[in-house]
């Protein structure tokens, strides 16, 4: 990002600001939270994001003292609600539901309106490993044969990815990267449509959350390869571990809170706190039990850890898969 | 099948059910009648709240609401030609110019009708053949997708009034608003001047508002300025609706209804792009197309058993893949999963007693809604005779909101007066606005599913030839075309010669 072109956006959000509200001017970390909070979602409604989002926002306000407005932001793969919340007053009342892609690979390697540094870790909510799923009817059923297949059909291999630098594709990038083989990717956007075009028989395999294609391996029209993590998968025990088969795959996305750089630390510190007790509640979990998710939660002094190994690993893999340009 | 059907009935037959889904119903139809404020949202804010009621309670209640929102959208459009969705703006075009005519109850009754019907056939479809319907759209992949884009472009000839150049000038200008934002495959910034606001592209729904609803208040402000005109610029009464009336219009409800089944059980494609194929369709086969665009019953019915007909099918790969087709659908099935359902292959197995009762529940809103709209229209056609001088107005301040609040963005603000103006200056010329919006839509659809054919046969064109789908719909386009420019040539209308 050049520096002349940060200005201009800067001074172009500060415009707007400046017209439409007086900025508040940072309040006392005594007095924090005084007014509700806004949770920026940067991605449209419907998918794994704001629908943890949405069961944050509503149990929220037994735990901050006010309530938490869910705002949906999306826009350019989440590139437009992430750029809102960087350019924000960092108060703490404006925070953004961020992931791996949006927060540590993305600013890497693309030219956006905001850094990695643009952003502080509040909390982490939970994550996901992804599930490498092939077609039950297609000519591979673990992940070294997939391999194979695609040494020995170059390029012929098409799978299911989600957008470039998305969580999908990244890990295909990954494994591309460790393997040294040609597959091809065809960018169906999300999740959804993504494995629509392999079980519609368009595509040969995908990689992606559970909730979206745990019941179609229960129902025997996927095939489990392997999950992206370090250990096996409670809800897939016999599913083994990409790296347990050889694969140097591992690949956790997190659902986390980020408020904008400068917040004060008395201010990211009590957020972290109402987000630890907001996640032992049992309503809370009871909900998140319900989507199919988990609550794996890091406070902002083990997630910045957890983040900061992260930004390394994005750096590698950026490398490795030339993905920068 | 018909014994888990009567077991869902007996589950509803609960006052307190009965009672939220009604609240729904009447919510959802105000929010839907708001420009600018879409059945998507109003689903996705009061999704959370439906997290913590009892299942048959909070979904059919989120179920009424959509229902509601998504028939409601023609209200404004007929009344008052500002349609605040694409799904209503194919309603606006006859719709308004009957109620200009004095027959605002008739319009509102017919699409009242319309969707109720086409709304029960398509429910019909889902509760009887999902599973294998499913089962065949999911076979429907890129390359069909791309003809059925390309197909859908062709109904621009439709919507192009007697100028069929302006019309494709008005296109070229909605695909290439369309552009606008990331690259959705690469990611590479297009048009986008460095400027992070627009790295979102341009938002329809508020460019829509903008284009239709102020470029229609300019243009009756204008004629404020020029004639102060009396204060009731609309009749009351008119005509209502007869089986004599209704009965000439039904082809076209059951092929708005087959084309909005067909079109809304295949992931992505909405209700926005069926109303104009089915607006399209009825006027190929109407024997009186020239009334189109001039107040046409038969425009208002396919429009709206158009629209009305994807809300059932949209649900079809919801219920059976747990694959949302549209971003509606996708809010839903977070509801449904919060509720422990999950929709899925799965999904009948596990709870196919509440599944029952959801469906029998779309029935019984269908027949709410008959009833409740009946009601509603009596007072809802009064709306034109509120003085010109405060409707528009109060109109035009729910413009802004409503633009607003798509997606919390003061750009978007921008975006409508841009396309007001954009519209009066179209209006002025006599350039067709609903070109331009129909190549907005379907431009991103048509790039992408185009684009990820040729990924996937690496660059070879052949995939599109070699699938029996493919063949099919070119088959399809060839005829139209053709049929298309052979009417042009044997045409007794009296288009002028010119030099010739």
């Amino acid at each position: 990002m050049t520096t002349k072109k940060a200005l201009l956006t800067r001074s172009a959000a500060i415009a707007l600001v400046g017209a439409g509200t007086v900025a508040a001017l940072p309040a006392l970390a005594d007095d924090f939270p005084s007014q509700q909070i806004e949770f920026v979602t940067p991605y449209p409604p419907g998918g794994s994001h704001s629908l943890h989002a949405g069961i944050i926002t509503t149990g929220a306000e037994e735990f901050f003292g006010v309530s938490l407005v869910s705002t949906t932001r999306d826009g350019g793969g989440g590139a437009v609600g992430a750029t809102e919340v960087a350019e924000a007053t960092p108060d703490g009342y404006t925070l953004l539901f961020g992931d791996p892609t949006i927060n540590s690979l993305r600013p890497q390697v693309e030219d956006l309106a905001y850094d990695v540094d643009s952003f502080v870790p509040v909390a982490r909510i939970n994550y996901s490993p992804a599930v490498f799923v092939a077609a039950a009817d297609g000519p591979f059923e673990t992940i070294a044969e997939m391999v194979d297949y695609a040494e020995e059909n170059p390029g012929d291999l098409v799978y299911s990815s989600d957008n470039v630098n998305g969580w999908t594709y990244t890990i295909f990038e990954l494994l591309k990267a460790r393997t040294g083989v040609d597959m091809t990717g065809v960018e169906y956007g999300g999740g959804g449509p993504a494995v629509t075009r392999l079980l519609g028989g368009d595509t040969m395999a995908y990689a992606g959350d559970i909730s979206v294609v745990g019941d179609h391996i229960e129902d025997g029209a996927l095939v489990p390869l392997c999950v992206t993590d370090d250990e096996r998968m409670e809800a897939l025990p016999d599913v083994p571990t990409c790296t347990e088969e050889g694969f140097d795959v591992v690949f956790q996305f997190w659902r986390g809170v980020m408020a904008p750089a400068g917040t004060p630390d008395e201010v990211v510190e009590s957020l972290s706190d109402s987000f630890a007790a907001m996640v032992e509640d049992d309503g809370f979990q009871n909900l998140i039990g319900q989507i199919n998710s988990t609550i794996d939660f890091a406070d902002h002094e083990e997630f910045a850890e957890l983040w900061e190994q992260e930004l390394a690993d994005m750096a590698e893999i950026a490398e490795m898969a030339g993905a920068e340009d | 099948m018909l014994a888990d059907l009567a077991g869902g009935f007996a589950l509803l037959l609960e006052p307190v059910v009965l009672a939220t889904a009604l609240a729904g119903l009447v919510a959802g139809i105000v929010v839907g009648a708001l420009p600018g404020l879409t059945a998507t949202m109003a689903v996705a804010v009061l999704a959370p709240f439906t997290f913590f009621m009892e299942p048959l309670i909070g979904l059919p209640f989120l179920l009424g609401v959509y229902k509601g929102a998504i028939y409601a959208g023609s209200i404004p459009a007929i009344l008052l030609n500002t349609p605040g969705t694409a799904a209503a703006a194919a309603t606006a075009i006859d719709g308004n110019a009957m109620a200009r005519a004095g027959r605002p109850k008739l319009a509102l009754q017919i699409s009242l009708v319309a969707s109720v019907i086409a709304d029960l056939c398509a429910t019909v479809v889902l509760i009887a053949v999902a599973a294998p319907l499913a089962g065949i759209a999911i076979k429907v992949g890129s390359p069909e997708f791309t003809l059925l884009y390309a197909l859908a472009l062709t109904m621009v000839a439709a919507v192009s009034g007697d100028d069929l150049l302006k019309g494709l000038i008005a296109t070229v200008i909605g695909v290439t608003i369309a552009l606008v934002g990331l690259d959705p495959m690469s990611g590479a910034q297009r048009y986008t001047f460095d400027s992070s606001i627009l790295l979102g592209g341009i938002s329809l729904i508020p460019l829509l508002i903008g284009m239709f609803a102020i470029s229609e208040i300019l243009i009756r402000a204008e004629q404020g300025l020029r004639a102060p005109a009396p204060s009731a610029q609309g009749s009351l009464g008119g005509p209502g609706l007869s089986w004599e009336r209704l009965r000439p219009l039904m082809p076209a409800i059951f092929r708005s209804t087959g084309i909005g089944t067909g079109l809304g059980t295949l992931p992505g494609l909405g209700a926005e792009i069926s109303c104009w194929v089915s607006y399209g369709a009825a006027r190929r086969r109407s024997r009186t197309p020239e009334k189109f665009g001039q107040g046409s019953e038969e425009g208002v019915a396919a429009a709206e058993a158009g629209n009305n007909a994807v809300c059932p099918a949209a649900l079809i790969p919801m219920t059976v893949f747990g694959i949302p087709g549209d971003p509606i659908t996708a809010v839903l099935l977070g509801a449904f999963m919060a509720q422990g359902l999950n929709p899925g292959p799965l999904m009948f197995d596990r709870d196919a007693e509440t599944v029952y009762a959801l469906f029998a529940f779309l029935i019984v809103s269908n027949l709410m809604l008959l009833a409740f709209g009946f009601v509603a229209i009596r007072y809802l056609q009064r709306i034109v005779l509120v003085p010109t001088g405060l409707l528009y107005p109060a109109v035009a301040a729910f413009c802004f909101a409503g633009a607003y609040a798509v997606n919390n963005s003061t750009f978007d603000i921008v975006i409508m007066m841009a396309g007001g103006l954009a519209g009066y200056a179209m209006r002025k010329t006599g350039m067709p606005i609903p070109p331009l919006v129909i190549g907005m839509l379907l431009a991103p659809g048509l790039e992408n599913s185009l684009r990820q054919s040729l990924t996937a046969s690496g660059g070879s064109l052949s995939i599109f030839v070699t699938r029996p789908g493919t063949l099919a719909l070119l088959a399809v386009m060839v005829l139209l075309v053709g049929l298309f420019l052979w009417r042009r040539r044997h045409s007794p209308q009296p288009t002028p010669k010119g030099e010739h």
